[in-house]
């Protein structure tokens, strides 16, 4: 028969273990950091496949013809910036350079300033006119009722556009007014925006939509990829980094990808080793309390 | 009629939004487009109010010296500089967008980038396989999490989280989304017929 342990003592080794469970936060924060920060400074160049997804959103936008029309929308603000940034850019790159026409808004009060930014570095880029290769209509508020209505009118929608100038008078919007008259619907998304846009412009107009998402959102927004509702969509930096993959441009996806699969790393790890501790502090207190039990007896 | 007017007239509405999905009756699709118009004046409005009510709440706290009223004199203070700016040098130039680019943006992308530090800190905290649930729960999170980034990919597990994010994901989440499709329908027809008062306010 095994010599019954001393009362309340765990066994060394399972405490040992249980202080993996307790770590200080401070460490975790230092350790994050470093995650991200290390592989930005020195980066790991690890490969970066495509998904499906990605390479049907790339598909959307790569049948487009030179003159095509593409509404793009900005629906997040600068806390996503990060995420969704670099996809809005590649995005805007391809499509101008295809000499697709972009009609750009936002669905959020903090959006034009980023698709200011945004519109402008890629136009320039292309050397893209304002109001003959694009336009920015702006913020307007009520996204449902502003995507239901741009499926009557655009123009009736956005009387004038960002700058103030009058719809009618941009040569682009002269064109085209309804998403009858549009190629393609982008939304670059943070919320449940995307599902929106299906909802509204896709079901009620059939539109045709493709999404860039935050992760998290992305997915939530399989169920309208699987039903060909979504033509394609990107999920987080990892959609964005594949798409730049895909128009032969590295840019901040590509440059973040690095960061992102240590952070990641790390997490399963803290994750690992918390329940390594957990169990352990599981055991000895069990094994302290079979202790107590036999010292009563 | 102060209860049967309102009732009433969600009942004009509301019917008249359903009909307009199946007639192209010209005169239905004007009053629609009527009220698309008028929802985003309403919305808009509903701006302006939660304007002056985040103005009147911090002044209130302001004038009273409370706990903290020196954050409620910096909202108060930014609320009126960026309108004040907006006003005066439109919205595309001066202050306005400078303020937006190196206060507003840095600050927004700052807090959100601290959830990194707090999910990685709370996961090693609360994560635990505490039973077969949460231990099934955990290792699908830590597949798709690997498996979403060049890391994962190399060993193969993007694979494994494509699958659960194509049949046990999608089975949830479709039946959550036609639990919340039948649920919107049913409150709407019942809002509609006037069985459905809560909007009307207390007593209703």
């Amino acid at each position: 028969m095994p010599a019954p342990l001393a009362a309340g003592r765990p066994p060394r080794r399972a405490g040992r273990l249980a202080a993996l469970g307790r770590v200080d936060r401070r460490w975790i924060f230092l350790l994050v950091g470093a995650s991200v920060a290390l592989p930005l400074l020195r980066p790991l160049h690890l490969p970066i496949g495509t998904s499906r997804e990605a390479r049907a959103y790339h598909a959307e936008v790569e049948r487009l013809q030179p003159g095509d029309e593409m509404i793009f929308s900005f629906d997040y603000e600068p806390d996503t910036m990060a995420e969704l940034d670099p996809m809005s850019l590649a995005t805007l790159r391809h499509a101008f350079s295809r000499g697709v026409r972009v009609i750009a808004l936002t669905n959020y009060a903090g959006g034009p300033g980023i698709a200011l930014r945004i519109l402008g570095q890629a136009a320039s880029e292309h050397e893209r006119q304002y109001g003959r290769d694009y336009v920015f209509l702006g913020y307007n508020p009520d996204y449902s009722a502003t995507m239901l209505r741009m499926g009557e009118s655009i123009r009736s929608t956005f009387p004038t556009d960002h700058f103030g100038t009058p719809s009618a008078e941009l040569p682009l919007l002269r064109e085209v007014d309804r998403y009858a008259d549009i190629e393609l619907l982008v939304t670059v998304t943070a919320s449940a925006l995307a599902e929106y846009w299906v909802i509204w412009a896709g079901g009620r107009f059939g539109q045709r939509i493709v999404a860039g998402n935050t992760a998290i959102q992305a997915v939530l927004i399989y169920p309208y990829y699987q039903t060909g509702q979504l033509a394609g969509f990107l999920g987080g930096l990892k959609g964005a980094a594949e798409y730049e993959r895909l128009i032969g441009r590295d840019g901040a996806g590509v440059r973040g990808m690095d960061a992102q699969s240590v952070a990641h790393l790390l997490i399963v790890c803290f994750i690992v080793l918390g329940n390594i501790g957990y169990f352990a502090q599981r055991r000895s207190a069990r094994a302290a309390g079979d202790a107590a039990r036999d010292g009563e007896a | 009629m102060k209860r049967t007017g309102p009732v009433l007239l969600g009942f004009v509405i509301g019917m008249l939004m359903l009909v307009q999905h199946f007639t192209p009756d010209r005169w239905i699709a004007e009053r629609y487009n009527n009220i698309l118009d008028w929802k985003q004046v309403v919305f808009g409005l509903t701006l302006i109010l939660g304007v002056v009510s985040l103005f009147l709440y911090h002044w209130r706290r302001i004038a009273r010296r409370e706990e903290g009223w020196r954050y409620s004199l910096l909202t108060v203070g930014g609320l009126a500089f960026m309108i004040g700016a907006a006003i005066l040098f439109t919205p595309s130039r001066g202050p306005y967008p400078w303020m937006f680019e190196h206060v507003q943006a840095p600050m927004q992308s700052t807090l959100f980038a601290l959830l990194a530090f707090y999910v990685a800190s709370a996961s090693y905290r609360a994560f635990r396989a505490r039973n077969l649930h949460a231990a099934l729960l955990l290792s699908a999170g830590v597949i798709v999490m690997l498996g979403r980034v060049p890391l994962g990919e190399a060993i193969g597990l993007n694979h494994i989280s494509t699958w659960i994010l194509d049949y046990p994901n999608l089975a949830a989440k479709r039946g959550v989304m036609i639990g919340v499709g039948l649920g919107m329908t049913a409150t709407a027809i019942k809002i509609i017929l006037g069985i459905e008062r809560t909007y009307l306010g207390r007593g209703a």
